[in-house]
C-alpha cells in the first residue's frame, strides 16, 4: 500500500544521492586540482563544500522529521538511520576534499615534489569505494558492499608506504618538508576518505540485512588475505 | 538470539540479542508448543499448519491484521473456542508442558485455572472490587476468610491497583475508570495463579495512560507468568514483547525476536504489516 | 453550496419544504394516536374506579366496605315489609324470616308469606373470589417460573443452536399466540379429565402455567440473552464450570429481566377466565380452600376467582341497580389487585437492577 508521506522518503533518498554525487565529485575535483595544480579548481571545491554542509542538516533535519511523525519500522527506520549515518561520512569526505583542495592550492605554488603516482592511485581507489558504496545504496549488493570493506586495506597500505616514502625526504632533504608534509596530510586525507567510503559501506549492509558488520575481525583478516 | 524463535530460520546470524536470557534455567524454556496445528469453525478452516514454541516467563506478542487467526489462536491456548459451536483440532497438536491440551484426559475447566485469561473489553463482574478478586477462588470453594484477603490484596498489588482501590474494596468494581477496569480483570486473573496470561488486545478500549499502566504492568508480570498478548498496536507488540509472531490468514508467516520482527523482517508480508503499508 | 449568499442572509432560516410541511402533519397525527388512547384508557379506569368506589368505599370509619372484602356472594333479596323496602343478604334473609316465622307462631298467626325479588350474587362480598385468585396466580407463577427459567437457561445456555432448537423456539413463539379458551380447552382434556383431577386448584394451576409459559420463556431467554457474555467469557476463564458461571455471574443479572416478564405473567394469569372456566372455577363455593378435611384436598377442589366472578355476575344475572355494584365493585377490586401486584414486582425489579448494573 503506498502511503501519503511515502515522498517524504524519496526526497530523503534523491537527497543522500545527490550528496554523495557532489562527495565524490569534490573528491574527484581535488585531486584533479592537485595534480594539475589548477587552483581555480582549488577554490571551486572549497566553495561548493557549502553545498554539502547544506545537505547534511536537510537529510538530518528531514529524517528526524520523518522519525517523529512517521514512526518508521523495519526497512524505512533503517534507511533513515543509515541516511544520517551516511550523510554525516559524506560531510566528512567533503571536509576532507576541501582539506585537500586548500593544500593543493598552496603546493601550486611550488614546484612538485615528485610526480604524483601513488596519491592519484589511492584517491582513485577511495573514490571506487565510494562509488561501489553509494552505488549499494542504490541496488542492495552486500557483497560488493563487503567488498568495498576489503578495500580499505589497499588504501592503508598506499598511505603507510607513503608516509615512510616522505618521512626519507624529509630526513634527507630538510627543504623538503613543508611539501612532504603537505602530501602527507593529504595522504591521511585520502585515507580518511577511504574510511567514511567504507563506514558508508557497512551501513549500506545494514541497512539491506540489518546486520552490524563494524569491527568484524574475520572481515579484516580477510582483506589482509585480499 | 533465542533457540526457540525458529519459525523462519533466519537467512544469518542476526548481532542483536534480546536482553533477559540470563534469568533463571527455567526461563525462556519451551512452555507451549504448537505442532501442525489446523483448526476449523464449522467446515472453515481457521488455523493452517501451525509450529509455533513459546517460551516460559517472557511476552510473546501475536500480531496481524483482523481475521488473520490470532484471537484464534490466543483462544485455542485456553480451549475458550470449545464454547463456540462446531469449532475443532482437526490436525496437530497443543502441548503445554508437554501434555496435549486436547487430550482425552484433559479437563478445560483444569486447564484454564492454568491459562488465565484478559479479553479486549474489560468485563469487570458487577460485584464488588473485592468479590471479583475472589470469584476465582470461591467457585474452586475457598472460604477462609483470611485467606481471601490476602489473595485480594497480593493480587491488587501485583496489578498495581492496591494503592487506589484500598479504601474501596467493597465498592461496585463497574465504578472503577476504563484502565482500572482492565488492571482489575489482570487482578482477578492473577488470584487463581495461573502459568500463563492470555491477553485479547487488553489495551485496545484504553485511553494511552492506561495503556502505559498495563504495559507496565505486563512488564512485571512477565518475572511470574508467561504472557502472550494480541495486539493491533505495532508500539506495543514492540514495546512490551521479547519475541513476535506474525499472523495472515490463518497462517504464521514469522515468528521471531521482536527486535528482529521490527527492525529486518524477513518477509515481505511482515516487513508490509508492520511498517503500515499492508493491502 | 455553491452559488455564495450575501453576508447578511442567514443561512439557516426555515423554509417552506415539503418535508417541513409534512413533519408538522405527522407528529401531530402520533399525537392525536396517543391522546385517543390515553382518553379511551383514562375512561375505562374512571368509570370502573367511580361505580366500583361507591361499593369498595364508605364514608364512615373505617372508610372500607369490610364486609366486601371479607364476606362470601350471597344472594340479595329485596322485598317490602311493614311498608318499607327492605334488602338483605341471604343468610341475613333466611333468619328474618325464620324469627318472623317464630314470631307469628308464637302469636298464632299463620307465617307471613314474604314476596321477595331475588338477585343472584349480589350481597355479601368477595373474599373467597380474592383468595382464589391469589391461590391460582401464586401456584401458577411458581409451576412457571421454575419450568419456564429452567426451560429458558436450557434454550439459552447450553441447547446448540439445532434445528431441533429452532423448532423448540419457533413452536413456543407459536405458543405465545394461542387463545387462551384453547389452553383452557386443552386443561380440561388434559387435567381434568385425563388424570381425573376434576375441576380443581392443581387443573387450574397448570393450565394457566402452559398459558404463560411462552411469554416467561421467550422473555426468560431475552433477559439472559441480555447478560453481556463478556461475564460469561470472565467466568470460563477463571475455572469456573457452565453451571457456577450461570448461577453466579448469568441469572443474577437476567433476574430483573425475568421479573419483568412474570409480571406480564402475573396480570395475564390473574386477568385470564377461559383457561380456568372448565379448569378450576367455581360459580360459588360455599367453602374457603382451607376449609378441607385433609389437607391434600386442598388441591383437588375448585375455587372461586375473581376474573370469573366478574364474568359471572356480568354475563350471567340481569342488569340493574342492585347487581351493578358487585360488578364494579368486583372489577375494581381485580384492577387494583392487579395493579398491587404489578407495583410489587416494578420495585422488586427496580431493586434488583439497581445492585447489579453495568
Amino acid at each position: 500500500m503506498k502511503r501519503f508521506f511515502d515522498a517524504e522518503l524519496e526526497t530523503f533518498r534523491s537527497d543522500l544521492l545527490r550528496m554523495g554525487e557532489v562527495a565524490v565529485r569534490q573528491v574527484r575535483d581535488a585531486l584533479q586540482a592537485l595534480v594539475t595544480g589548477d587552483i581555480k579548481l582549488a577554490e571551486q571545491v572549497i566553495a561548493a563544500d557549502d553545498e554539502l554542509d547544506e545537505l547534511e542538516k536537510r537529510i538530518d533535519t528531514e529524517a528526524i522529521r520523518y522519525m517523529n511523525l512517521r514512526s518508521p519500522i523495519a526497512t524505512e527506520l533503517r534507511l533513515v538511520i543509515v541516511g544520517m549515518k551516511a550523510s554525516h561520512d559524506l560531510e566528512r569526505v567533503g571536509d576532507e576534499a576541501t582539506s585537500i583542495a586548500k593544500r593543493a592550492i598552496r603546493l601550486a605554488a611550488e614546484p612538485p615534489l615528485k610526480p604524483y603516482v601513488d596519491i592519484p592511485r589511492m584517491t582513485n581507489t577511495a573514490i571506487e569505494m565510494l562509488c561501489a558504496a553509494l552505488d549499494c545504496f542504490i541496488h542492495a549488493d552486500n557483497e560488493k558492499a563487503i567488498a568495498v570493506v576489503k578495500r580499505d586495506k589497499e588504501v592503508d597500505a598506499i598511505n603507510k608506504q607513503l608516509y615512510r616514502e616522505l618521512s626519507s625526504y624529509m630526513v634527507e632533504q630538510p627543504g623538503t618538508i613543508t611539501r612532504a608534509l603537505e602530501l602527507m596530510f593529504i595522504s591521511k586525507s585520502v585515507e580518511r576518505i577511504a574510511d567514511h567510503a567504507t563506514n558508508i559501506a557497512e551501513e549500506m549492509v545494514f541497512l539491506s540485512d540489518a546486520q552490524d558488520i563494524r569491527h568484524d575481525e574475520a572481515l579484516k583478516k580477510a582483506g589482509k588475505a585480499g | 538470539m533465542d533457540s526457540t524463535a525458529t519459525a523462519s530460520v533466519p537467512r544469518s546470524r542476526p548481532l542483536a540479542t534480546p536482553p533477559a536470557s540470563s534469568a533463571g534455567a527455567e526461563r525462556g524454556a519451551t512452555l507451549i508448543d504448537i505442532k501442525d496445528l489446523d483448526f476449523y469453525y464449522g467446515a472453515k478452516q481457521a488455523l493452517f499448519d501451525i509450529n509455533l514454541q513459546i517460551p516460559d516467563k517472557r511476552v510473546t506478542a501475536f500480531i496481524g491484521p483482523s481475521g488473520c487467526g490470532k484471537s484464534t489462536l490466543l483462544r485455542c491456548l485456553n480451549r475458550m473456542n470449545d464454547l463456540i459451536d462446531g469449532t475443532s483440532v482437526k490436525r496437530g497438536a497443543i502441548k503445554i508442558r508437554n501434555v496435549d491440551i486436547y487430550g482425552r484426559d484433559v479437563d478445560p475447566i483444569e486447564l484454564r485455572k492454568r491459562v488465565g485469561m484478559v479479553f479486549q473489553k474489560s468485563n469487570p463482574f458487577p460485584k464488588s472490587i473485592y468479590e471479583n478478586i475472589t470469584y476465582g477462588l470461591r467457585i474452586q470453594g475457598v472460604k477462609n476468610k483470611t485467606r481471601l484477603d490476602e489473595v485480594v490484596e497480593k493480587s491488587l498489588r501485583g496489578a498495581a491497583l492496591w494503592d487506589e482501590v484500598k479504601d474501596r474494596l467493597h465498592e461496585s468494581g463497574l465504578g472503577l475508570s476504563g484502565g482500572q477496569q482492565q488492571r482489575l480483570c489482570i487482578a482477578r486473573t492473577i488470584a487463581v495463579e495461573p502459568e500463563v496470561i492470555l491477553m485479547d488486545e487488553p489495551c485496545s478500549a484504553l485511553d494511552p495512560i492506561a495503556t502505559a499502566k498495563v504495559e507496565e504492568l505486563i512488564h512485571e508480570l512477565k518475572k511470574q507468568f508467561t504472557i502472550i498478548i494480541v495486539t493491533h498496536s505495532m508500539q506495543q507488540a514492540a514495546r512490551c514483547s521479547d519475541q513476535t509472531a506474525f499472523f495472515y490468514m490463518g497462517k504464521l508467516i514469522e515468528f521471531d525476536a521482536t527486535h528482529n520482527i521490527f527492525m529486518n523482517p524477513k518477509n515481505p508480508q511482515t516487513e508490509a504489516y508492520v511498517s503500515g503499508r499492508f493491502g | 453550496m455553491s452559488s455564495p449568499l450575501p453576508d447578511s442572509a442567514n443561512p439557516f432560516a426555515p423554509r417552506p419544504t415539503p418535508a417541513r410541511r409534512l413533519e408538522g402533519a405527522v407528529s401531530w397525527i402520533f399525537r392525536i394516536a396517543t391522546y385517543f388512547v390515553l382518553a379511551c384508557g383514562l375512561s375505562i379506569f374512571a368509570t370502573i374506579f367511580w361505580k366500583g368506589s361507591a361499593t369498595v368505599f364508605r364514608a364512615e370509619f373505617p372508610f372500607v366496605n369490610t364486609a366486601f372484602f371479607t364476606q362470601a356472594p350471597e344472594t340479595l333479596y329485596v322485598f317490602e315489609w311493614q311498608g318499607e323496602k327492605r334488602e338483605m343478604g341471604d343468610k341475613e334473609f333466611r333468619v328474618f324470616r325464620e324469627a318472623e316465622a317464630a314470631k307469628a307462631a308464637a302469636e298464632g298467626r299463620p307465617a307471613p308469606v314474604i314476596r321477595a325479588d331475588s338477585y343472584a350474587h349480589s350481597a355479601g362480598g368477595i373474599f373467597p373470589n380474592v383468595v382464589g385468585t391469589v391461590l391460582l396466580v401464586v401456584g401458577s407463577m411458581t409451576i412457571a417460573l421454575t419450568l419456564g427459567v429452567c426451560a429458558a437457561i436450557y434454550l439459552s445456555e447450553y441447547a446448540r443452536d439445532t434445528a431441533a432448537v429452532r423448532l423448540i423456539r419457533l413452536a413456543i413463539l407459536n405458543l405465545a399466540g394461542v387463545p387462551s379458551i384453547v389452553f383452557g380447552l386443552f386443561g380440561f382434556g388434559m387435567f381434568v379429565i385425563f388424570f381425573d383431577w376434576n375441576v380443581s386448584l392443581l387443573a387450574g394451576w397448570f393450565t394457566l402455567a402452559f398459558m404463560v409459559l411462552p411469554v416467561i420463556i421467550t422473555a426468560s431467554e431475552e433477559s439472559l440473552k441480555a447478560v453481556p457474555k463478556g461475564f460469561r467469557e470472565g467466568s470460563l476463564a477463571l475455572g469456573a464450570t457452565k453451571w457456577q458461571t450461570i448461577r453466579k455471574n448469568v441469572l443474577p443479572y437476567a433476574l430483573p429481566g425475568i421479573l419483568t416478564s412474570s409480571i406480564l405473567g402475573i396480570a395475564r394469569v390473574a386477568g385470564e377466565t377461559a383457561p380456568i372456566m372448565f379448569t378450576a372455577a367455581f360459580v360459588i363455593s360455599d367453602r374457603l380452600p382451607w376449609q378441607v378435611e385433609k389437607f391434600s384436598d386442598m388441591f383437588f377442589q375448585g375455587v372461586m376467582a375473581l376474573p370469573y366472578h366478574i364474568y359471572v355476575v356480568s354475563s350471567k344475572i340481569p342488569q340493574n341497580e342492585y347487581t351493578e355494584r358487585m360488578q364494579y365493585g368486583t372489577a375494581f377490586v381485580f384492577l387494583f389487585t392487579v395493579g398491587l401486584i404489578a407495583l410489587t414486582s416494578i420495585l422488586l425489579r427496580n431493586k434488583l437492577r439497581g445492585r447489579y448494573k453495568w
